[in-house]
């Protein structure tokens, strides 16, 4: 079969976005469009004193002006965080409370305290910027060490110094005991760097309330539009669940920051409803700076010990996590359970205790970006890691190999039983396509252009397809994080899978077609994706956290476990045989060993037309089914970087990139493959370019792409991308996911490519011409001083 | 407002429109042409890439009202019946995720071919790579659109 | 951003002095400044309109003198309000010293800008800055000795 699982088939839905037909939210205008504009705070911590809208409510087209006050007198509630996180003492984490509009304070620069609603999108922001805000200055803290200080501004009342908990994982005493043993302790300081985002969609809604029937339809660039009907309705209050329908239409890419629901959704559709318009507005990029929730913002101190063999004995880790102004939907499980538990690795280490604490400052809300947390970690283990065998004097490929985790299932001391894997094996693939053998003779050869160049290594496991609800749930989620579908076969044949998964660029339309194509024997054109809306779909969590493949099509599969066992009992009481001796293949339903047979299509109509069903059958080819894993997947890999540094600039070009990963059984390696060409180039845009940079009065600013610098087609090389297939137990398909892979390993091989090249550890990200030049001058200070 | 005509996809349009408008908002609000995507607002990622008189251009940067008697090619007249090698060649290549910056990208692919072989320079995969100096992707990593465009130079 | 300077001005100190403390001289010398009122002996209210960058905004601002020390020192201290545009305050310490019967001035300055201003025209803040304190020393000396200024 040339369209089933393992197949490189050509995207489906390709064709619709190289013409430009493509139907983004922004693309969807209504009769009766009105358009919104923000009024946001130019300071990072004030006082509202007042608002005069007189001079903009005048203004030619202005329809209304709205504030925070009106909002939560309406009852529009709080925006809230679903995921509860217990200090170490026992106390609940400090939620302080975030308006959709601020009322009385504002607490960064972005922060939005007045919408104008207005007849056109130039009206609206004219008139917003003579909408005058009386602010009252309040000190400012920007970064999260400064937060913790004695007489830091104090930015939420019922958070104390500012921290919103105080938790920790792991035993320390049995780690403290593991490092006291240690014959050589490694011990790290590293920043991981805040970034932005920045699908290239800027987020957008369409609110549109109808009177006559008290409903709203709300499109919005949502990564999950039944959590964003869930949420809005359940605590903003905007309107009940039946009276909401979320469509997340052609969604130019996520990356996490369209998990969230923000301020700019619940004000759109609670202005459409006062205006009695329907209500856009479309995100302009500065303004995407200024209010997508950011990613990473981690300062740790950490130690691993090591035996006298290179086995490590133990690794402590002390974070303090930045979460910006307010506490944002999934902020608290990111330095948390997405990260603490990861600390493992690929390595059996006994002891691991891991502490964070997570602060308020005067910044963006931070969340889940693409990793959410394993970044974070991989990027401490692994440098760890390297830093450790240089340390020792020990080949990095070998200290890590001396350490990896051989049998499975294993369980690590911070809650995580990996199930499946073969970390011996993937590094050995990378080891032989990167042709490591050959790296000397490619460094003299460098050496002999004037250039540095260097190898890094990264072999990092993913805690992946979230999740278990149940074990979510203990952990303090306030969601399950199944996932439902629906198989519909149609009188003719045809099949509509609805998911609750959501393709923002993944190929969904693709590969969740091929998984049914495989089971029925249908062509893939013959099936059709259906995703996104609140209406169509009963139920869904949505995509995220590599969770598509393991839990969205695992659903598809139980579901169609269900048709395939009604279409047995219609074909086998059809073709009068025993259910046991159908086999369905190649579009045919067939009895075993004999010629009888019906045409797939044949089965579908006789479920519809009846008129010869089994007795007491119920007519109709229509499964549903919810999957719940029963463990998370772990999908690993090995990735390793080859750089060349400029000396006399300190440019740096990753000049090779190999990656060997186990992503369990791959449905699509077409698919799969671009998403760790694009998860790398985020890899490498976190490691050599991108940082979200804040003055001291908590100014942002990288607010436009000419301060917060992309990755361009330049900055990345073409990339090679090996696969070793162990497949996941935990899941019909045996599928891990991969959307995460590329961003979680390779900022590490990146900066151990580079201090590799350079001589040095001392290096942080983003590793600019400047910070390498610098660290190259400083390592190299003795000979400057001769 | 300042009425303007120009020809874009073949076909003869005109409006009256405010003077700031950029050619951005005039193909996708009054020409309902939403295939030019606005991702940014500083002229940096290409997702609104057009072909004015026959050179890419980004549409944000340029005002409606001076373009007038203009010719305008956007990402849905490109294909003329059946679809242009450069977007046969990003379906063949998967160099398309989400697909918010693939008109831009297509827009400056079909551009960068003909200007190479106009003036007889070989299109390989680093002029490739400097040449989408201005077009921003954030889901392919690049890899398969640098594919898209070296298979489509070669059937173009 | 913090920025300093000096200036020889062919005038006598206390014509110096005076002029400092002049709206209408103000108003004539701060670029693109539309209007500028007295509200009490020591403070003002100005509009001013200004582009930084990609950002043009019109400021409301107040204006305070304080340490006056005549005619000697003092210390003006303003904030101006650009709506969506964010804002931009700053202060300078300006020293008048005699010199063979002209005038030497002297000011260090410091400035912040905040909203869109920062966001997009950070980095050309201080050269902006720096243009705009030469613009208006230009034109108040210009004012005073109806000459263009020495070269520096």
């Amino acid at each position: 079969m040339t369209s089933g699982i393992g197949q490189n088939v050509k995207r489906k839905e390709d064709k619709r976005f190289i013409t430009g037909k493509g139907r983004y939210t922004d693309d969807h205008r209504n009769d009766n469009q009105a358009y919104a504009a923000f009024v946001r705070s130019p300071h990072a911590h004030a006082k509202v004193l007042g608002i005069d809208a007189e001079e903009a409510r005048g203004m030619e087209g202005v329809i209304d002006v709205l504030d925070g006050h009106q909002l939560t007198g309406d009852g529009i509630g709080n925006l809230i965080c679903g995921w509860a996180i217990t200090s170490k003492d026992g106390s609940p984490m400090n939620m302080g409370a975030w308006s959709a509009l601020a009322t009385d304070t504002v607490r960064y620069v972005g922060d939005a305290v007045a919408v104008v609603i207005a007849e056109t999108n130039a009206q609206a922001r004219i008139a917003a910027e003579a909408v005058m805000v009386d602010y009252e200055e309040l000190p400012v803290v920007v970064h999260a060490i400064d937060a913790l200080k004695d007489g830091a501004p104090q930015i939420h009342d019922n958070a104390p110094g500012n921290l919103i908990y105080d938790w920790e994982l792991g035993d320390e005493a049995a780690t403290d005991a593991g490092l006291a043993e240690a014959a050589h302790v490694t011990t790290l300081d590293l920043t991981n760097n805040r970034l932005s985002p920045n699908p290239m969609e800027p987020r957008s809604a369409v609110a549109t309330y109808d009177h006559a029937e008290d409903h709203y339809t709300l499109y919005t660039t949502s990564q999950n539009p039944h959590v964003a009907r869930l949420v809005l309705s359940a605590f903003y209050n905007v309107a009940p669940e039946h009276k909401l329908r979320v469509i997340a239409p052609d969604v130019g890419g996520g990356f996490g920051a369209k998990i969230y629901i923000y301020p700019e959704e619940i004000t759109c559709l609670w202005a459409s409803m006062k205006t009695n318009r329907s209500v856009k507005w479309t995100s302009e990029r500065g303004e995407a700076f200024l209010t997508d929730m950011h990613g990473r913002d981690h300062v740790t101190h950490a130690k691993m010990g090591f035996d006298k063999d290179g086995r490590i004995t133990g690794f402590k880790i002390d974070t303090i996590a930045n979460l910006g102004a307010y506490m944002s939907l999934f902020s608290s499980s990111v330095p948390t359970y997405l990260y603490a538990p990861l600390m493992s690795g690929q390595y059996d280490i006994q002891n691991i205790h891991c502490n964070v604490r997570a602060v308020y400052t005067n910044t963006v809300p931070v969340d889940a970006y693409r990793g959410a947390g394993r970044p974070e970690a991989t990027y401490l283990v692994e440098r760890m890691m390297e830093t450790a065998a240089r340390e020792m004097g020990m080949d990095p490929a070998e200290l890590r190999r001396r350490n990896f985790v051989q049998e499975f299932p294993h369980q690590t001391p911070v809650l995580m039983q990996y199930d499946a894997g073969d970390f011996p094996k993937i590094l050995e693939l990378a080891q032989e396509a990167a042709d490591v053998a050959g790296f000397e003779e490619r460094r003299r050869e460098a050496e002999s252009r004037g250039k540095l160049r260097g190898i890094g290594y990264s072999t990092f496991i993913e805690a992946c397809g979230l999740a278990p609800s149940k074990a979510a749930g203990s952990l303090g989620a306030g969601v399950g994080l199944w996932e439902s579908a629906e198989v519909r076969v149609n009188p003719a044949g045809t099949i509509e899978i609805l998911t609750g998964s959501h393709s923002h660029g993944q190929g969904h339309e693709t590969t969740f077609a091929q998984i049914v194509a495989e089971r029925f024997g249908v062509p893939v054109d013959s099936v059709q994706i259906v995703h996104g809306d609140t209406d169509k779909v009963q139920f869904g969590m949505g995509t995220y956290g590599s969770r598509s493949g393991p839990v969205g099509m695992s659903a598809v599969v139980k579901a169609m476990d269900k048709v395939e066992e009604k279409v047995r009992q219609i074909a086998a009481h059809t073709l009068e045989a025993s259910e046991d001796d159908i086999e369905i293949s190649g579009g045919q339903v067939k009895v075993k060993g004999t010629d009888k047979a019906m045409a797939w299509h044949e089965v579908g109509l006789a479920a519809y037309v009846a008129h010869n069903l089994p007795d007491g059958m119920e007519p109709g080819l229509k499964e549903t089914a919810f999957f719940d894993p029963v463990n998370f997947s772990f999908p690993s890999g090995a990735f390793i970087c080859e750089v060349e540094v400029d000396p006399d600039t300190g440019q740096t070009q990753v000049v090779r990139f190999t990656s060997a990963d186990d992503f369990g059984v791959i449905v699509n390696p077409m698919i799969v493959e671009g998403q760790v060409h694009g998860g790398v180039t985020q890899g490498i845009g976190q490691a050599l370019l991108e940082q979200v940079v804040y003055d001291e009065q908590g100014q942002l600013l990288t607010g436009s792409y000419m301060d917060y610098t992309m990755p361009r087609a330049a900055d990345v090389p073409f990339f090679d991308v090996q696969h070793h297939e162990t497949p996941s137990p935990n899941n019909p398909l045996g599928v891990k996911g991969c959307g995460e892979a590329g961003a979680i390993g390779a900022p590490p091989a990146v900066i151990n490519a580079i201090t590799d090249a350079i001589g040095t550890n001392d290096l942080a990200m983003p590793a600019t011409p400047q910070a390498v030049w610098r660290a190259l001058r400083a390592a190299q200070k003795p000979m400057a001083a001769e | 407002m300042t009425k303007v005509t120009m020809k874009v996809n073949g076909r003869k349009v005109g409006a009256d429109v405010p003077d700031q408008t950029l050619l951005s908002e005039f193909l996708r609000e009054n020409l309902r042409l939403t295939g030019t995507h606005v991702g940014c607002d500083t002229s940096q990622c290409g997702a609104c890439a057009v072909h004015v008189n026959g050179k890419v251009v980004k549409a944000c940067t340029a005002l409606a009202v001076s373009l007038e008697g203009a010719e305008v090619t956007t990402i849905e007249g490109v294909a003329n019946g059946e679809l242009h090698p450069m977007q046969v060649a990003f379906n063949d290549n998967h160099g398309l995720q989400c697909g918010f910056c693939t008109p831009g990208m297509i827009m400056a692919g079909i551009d960068m071919v003909n200007r190479y072989r106009e003036e007889g320079r070989e299109l390989d995969a680093a002029a490739i790579r400097h040449e989408l100096e201005g077009n921003i992707c954030r889901c392919t990593g690049y890899h398969n659109i640098v594919k898209s465009i070296q298979d489509a130079a070669a059937k173009m | 951003m913090e920025m300093s300077g000096e200036h020889r001005i062919a005038a006598p100190r206390d014509t110096v002095w005076a002029a400092l403390n002049d709206p209408d001289v103000l108003r004539a010398c701060i670029p693109g400044c539309e209007s500028l009122e007295k509200t009490s002996d020591t403070t003002m209210e100005a509009v001013v309109r200004q582009k930084i960058g990609p950002v043009k905004a019109r400021f409301n601002g107040a204006v305070e003198l304080l340490n006056i020390d005549a005619p000697k020192s003092y210390t003006i201290q303003g904030e101006g309000k650009g709506g969506v545009a964010g804002f931009a305050k700053g202060s300078a310490d300006v020293r008048l010293a005699e010199d063979a019967g002209e005038t030497v001035l002297t000011y260090t300055a410091q400035a912040q800008i905040g909203g869109k201003l920062a966001q997009l025209g950070n980095r050309l803040v201080g050269s902006t800055a720096r243009k705009l304190a030469q613009q208006f020393f230009v034109n108040f000396h210009n004012h005073l000795t109806d000459e263009d200024p020495p070269e520096a």
